[in-house]
């Protein structure tokens, strides 16, 4: 058993995966990959990509810290791994937005356009900023490799110590400004978690975290390429987090106890029993572990420890990130599995760029032996046409690239949709008008809705001749069909053609040469239209006549029905200026999703200023052209 | 039925596209990284570029050498090859279904030329086919695939045929629409990993052979001396 390639197999399996969700994501948009909402606008991406990368990330400035300011020369070999760690981190970090971002090419907006009152901006700021530190500060690494920039590294070796002075200044700032993003939402957030002083908590914890995620990483990697574990070194650093931990739970613990929400936490809710679990696991029982020194030097009770607060520390930043808005919010938002292969390949992908450095570079005092290199590997064949794959290397190269492969096929296969579409289209059965001379139309029977009074339509519009302007086609054996009928689903378009009955023994059993033309290719625009056949389904002088076989959604239907003549109406006779607003017809409460651009405008009756629907003569028309009116 | 169809189309599709167009991309970057790599070992760093690049546009151009040897099988296998790669990237039925979904097609060929071009294409594989077979030489340096695929790839060019041109019931249409998605889907994922893959790599094949003669150091005019032909171009 190969630790190190079998790991690296199933790191480019994720990878593949998450590069597949990534095209889709970034070809056909946000709304296809994710299942976020307007109201749940921040998921498992800024929740665990973001936020608790962050964190995760915070490895470098702790040791950084440890070894240059407070001269804990022990953990020289710490501070490499640790810089590449939080180096990678970022990259990951970065990465992780710019999917999570809706416009990520406008992401360096808040380079030019500054907003200095936004926390947001400054976490912007420090990222970037921090992440060319970092790679000022590893550089010097890589370079170690190539004598021709001797003279760069020097450079950099010379301007080290300023580097690592803005660098732990840069983290202190923006890990304690990621907790201020949250001093805005008082309202949304569970009390438990939301305090005046986040921005301390997140310092202190990412502090925590930052040394045991070093630990975790350390026996990690030592295991992965079977390395003696750095037990004693790792020890040390839990007795750091011991005292680190304790300022947490004191800074946390006090702050609740002083703002009186002590009963709150032991209350039997969701977000109590929540609050309660992240505690035990990031902090109490951590705390327990390492006190006792037995637990503490052994390899499996550091593993634990360590795993514990990373574990609850990720936990806690997904709780803020989001969790604990849900119950105000009232919106389930469950991740769709491709947000979280997201989430995964780039860990994956920043933990395979850990292990190449490691393999490459003078990260660790002595280079692992490489383990695709072993002299004594056994040959590998292809298990088709049982040709040697080379050296190790070559065949391993040749493993890996199928794994990234055949996982991008597999993830590529289960996007949703046949015709990849957007998932915020929600499939509501469009409801029957109710009522007589006068109609109440509420498609999705929810009670907001419209009355249209139908006799006071007819009336205005030129009694029966007039049907026809709105009841443009009826369904087959049908006289008087509702709009619902073709019109069938509230937001979605309906393909009301049933081409598989028209070939059916027991529908309309005809060939398939009686609608496509057999020099024609067999296309849908190029087939017979429906009135060519049912000419008795159109009424005489119909306005609308079906062409593309594709029913728009009863939304739309409506309110192309309607506003096309109201804004003509409106804007030809200012005194009908109201047919063209809103309210006119919803006269309920509306919807907040209801947004047309409203505009101020000089009434020429009364001579003040009135609010009104941005609809001018001329988008009128150009309505009414489409329309075809 | 339809429920197989929109199967067939939707997720075994985008598997199938997904495995061709990277495992393509897949054998191209390893060949390169490989050669790269043997280049780097070799003792003798001179290569003929001028040579390499000639060689390779000749054999990129089919018909310079067309008429030197069995003339009547090389031309078969132009022909083949240029309804085979023509009438699926060029049909107005395709590049309709990639409108549909990215948004842009391009130009098609007209509907006559792709009937004629699917017919020469069927006859020409099986005409490969035969050769293959009734040939002692050909036989002799033939694997199992070889004989296989001109078979395989005559199945979505009959079925597609049969969708777009005979008057057939609905039954058989969906059944050979079917069998047209299936067989080439098949034909996808089996693309990089056999002789098909020769589609992206021909422009690789005589850098490589040419790296591969460099090592160990002076191996090209020590296989050249044994094979007799001393001084020969390899």
């Amino acid at each position: 058993m190969n630790r190190v390639q079998n790991t690296k197999t199933v790191l480019w399996t994720l990878l593949g995966l998450a590069a597949a969700v990534g095209v889709t994501r970034f070809v056909f948009g946000l709304g296809v990959t994710t299942n976020l909402t307007d109201a749940t606008p921040w998921g498992v991406w800024i929740g665990f990509d973001v936020m608790a990368g962050v964190a995760l990330a915070g490895g470098g400035f702790v040791m950084t810290a440890m070894f240059y300011i407070f001269k804990r020369e022990q953990y020289h070999d710490l501070v490499k791994p640790a810089v590449l760690t939080a180096f990678l981190g970022y990259i990951a970090v970065v990465g992780g937005l710019l999917v999570d971002l809706g416009l990520p090419w406008n992401i360096w907006h808040m380079i030019i356009y500054w907003n200095p009152h936004s926390p947001l901006f400054e976490v912007g700021w420090c990222v970037m900023l921090y992440s060319t530190v970092l790679a000022l500060e590893f550089s010097p690494v890589p370079l170690e490799e190539f004598s021709r920039y001797a003279r760069i590294r020097s450079v950099l070796m010379k301007v080290r110590f300023p580097l690592v002075l803005v660098g732990i200044m840069l983290s202190t700032l923006h890990q304690s400004s990621l907790g201020s993003l949250f001093l805005i939402m008082p309202q949304k957030m569970h009390a438990l978690w939301y305090s005046a002083i986040m921005p301390v908590q997140f310092f202190v914890s990412a502090v925590a975290l930052g040394l045991m995620m070093v630990s975790l990483e350390s026996l990690a990697s030592h295991w992965l390429y079977r390395r003696k574990p750095d037990t004693k070194r790792v020890a040390g650093l839990a007795k750091a987090a011991i005292w680190v931990l304790a300022v947490y739970l004191i800074v946390k613990l006090g702050d609740i106890a002083l703002a009186g929400e002590w009963g709150m936490m032991f209350d039997g809710s969701w977000e109590s029993n929540l609050f309660v679990t992240e505690l035990l696991l990031s902090t109490i029982i951590p705390i327990v572990l390492f006190s006792i020194p037995r637990i503490r030097l052994s390899a499996g009770g550091q593993w634990v420890g360590s795993f514990l607060v990373v574990f609850g520390m990720i936990f806690n930043r997904m709780n803020v990130g989001g969790l604990s808005m849900l119950s105000t919010t009232g919106d389930s938002y469950v991740p769709s599995w491709m947000e979280i292969a997201v989430s995964l390949g780039v860990v994956s992908a920043a933990a395979l760029a850990f292990l190449f450095a490691v393999e490459r570079f003078h990260i660790w005092d002595k280079r692992p032996r490489h383990p695709e290199s072993d002299p004594h590997t056994e040959p590998v064949f292809d298990y088709s046409s049982r040709v040697w794959l080379g050296t190790p290397l070559v065949a391993a190269r040749t493993k890996y690239s199928l794994a990234f492969i055949l996982a991008f096929a597999l993830g590529f296969a289960f996007m949703p949709g046949d015709e990849i579409q957007s998932k915020g289209v929600k499939m509501i059965p469009a409801q029957r008008a109710l009522g007589g001379d006068t109609l109440f139309v509420d498609g999705n029977h929810n009670s907001f809705g419209t009355m249209f009074n139908h006799a006071r339509h007819v009336d205005s519009l030129g009694s029966k001749e007039s049907c026809v302007k709105c009841h443009h086609m009826n369904i087959p054996k049908d006289k008087q069909s509702a709009c619902s009928d073709c019109h069938r689903n509230m937001y979605a378009t309906t393909d009301v053609f049933r081409h598989d009955w028209h070939g059916d023994h027991d529908g309309a059993n005809i060939s398939c040469y009686v609608c496509h033309q057999p020099e024609m290719e067999k296309q849908k625009s190029s087939a017979m239209k429906c009135r060519d056949c049912h000419s008795d389904l159109y009424a005489d002088s119909a306005a609308d006549t079906l062409d593309t076989y594709l029913a728009s959604s009863y939304v739309d239907a409506m309110h192309k029905q309607c506003m096309a003549c109201h804004q003509l109406a409106g804007a030809k006779d200012s005194t009908k200026a109201t047919l063209t607003l809103c309210v006119t017809c919803h006269t309920g409460a509306q919807p907040d999703y209801l947004q047309v651009k409203m505009i101020e405008v000089l009434s020429p009756h009364s001579g003040e200023n009135v609010i009104m629907p941005d609809i001018t003569l001329e988008t009128a028309m150009k309505q009414e052209e489409q329309v075809g009116r | 039925m339809d429920a197989f169809l929109d199967f067939a189309r939707g997720p075994l599709f985008r598997v199938s596209l997904a495995v061709m167009l990277l495992g393509l991309l897949r054998i191209l970057a390893l060949d390169i990284f490989g050669a790269v790599e043997a280049y780097r070992k070799a003792g003798d760093k001179t290569l003929p570029w001028r040579f390499i690049v000639r060689r390779t546009l000749m054999w990129l151009v089919p018909v310079n050498r067309v008429f030197t040897r069995r003339p009547a099988y090389s031309l078969f296998s132009i022909l083949f090859h240029v309804g085979l790669l023509l009438v699926p990237i060029f049909l107005y039925a395709h590049v309709e279904l990639w409108r549909g979904v990215i948004g842009f097609g391009w130009w098609t060929l007209p509907k006559e030329w792709a009937d004629w071009l699917t017919i020469s294409t069927i006859v020409f594989a099986l005409a490969l086919f035969v050769g293959r077979v009734g040939s002692v030489a050909s036989r002799f340096i033939s694997r199992k695939q070889d004989y296989l695929w001109p078979l395989v790839l005559v199945i979505p060019f009959v079925s597609g045929y049969i969708c777009a041109n005979l008057n057939v019931g609905p039954a058989t249409y969906q059944i050979s629409m079917l069998v047209h998605i299936l067989s080439a889907e098949v034909i996808f994922i089996l693309l990089p990993f056999t002789k098909l893959a020769h589609c992206i790599l021909t422009p690789l094949s005589q850098v490589i052979s040419n790296v591969a003669w460099k090592f160990p150091a002076g191996t090209d005019d020590d296989v050249c001396t044994t094979l007799n032909k001393k001084g020969a171009p390899v």
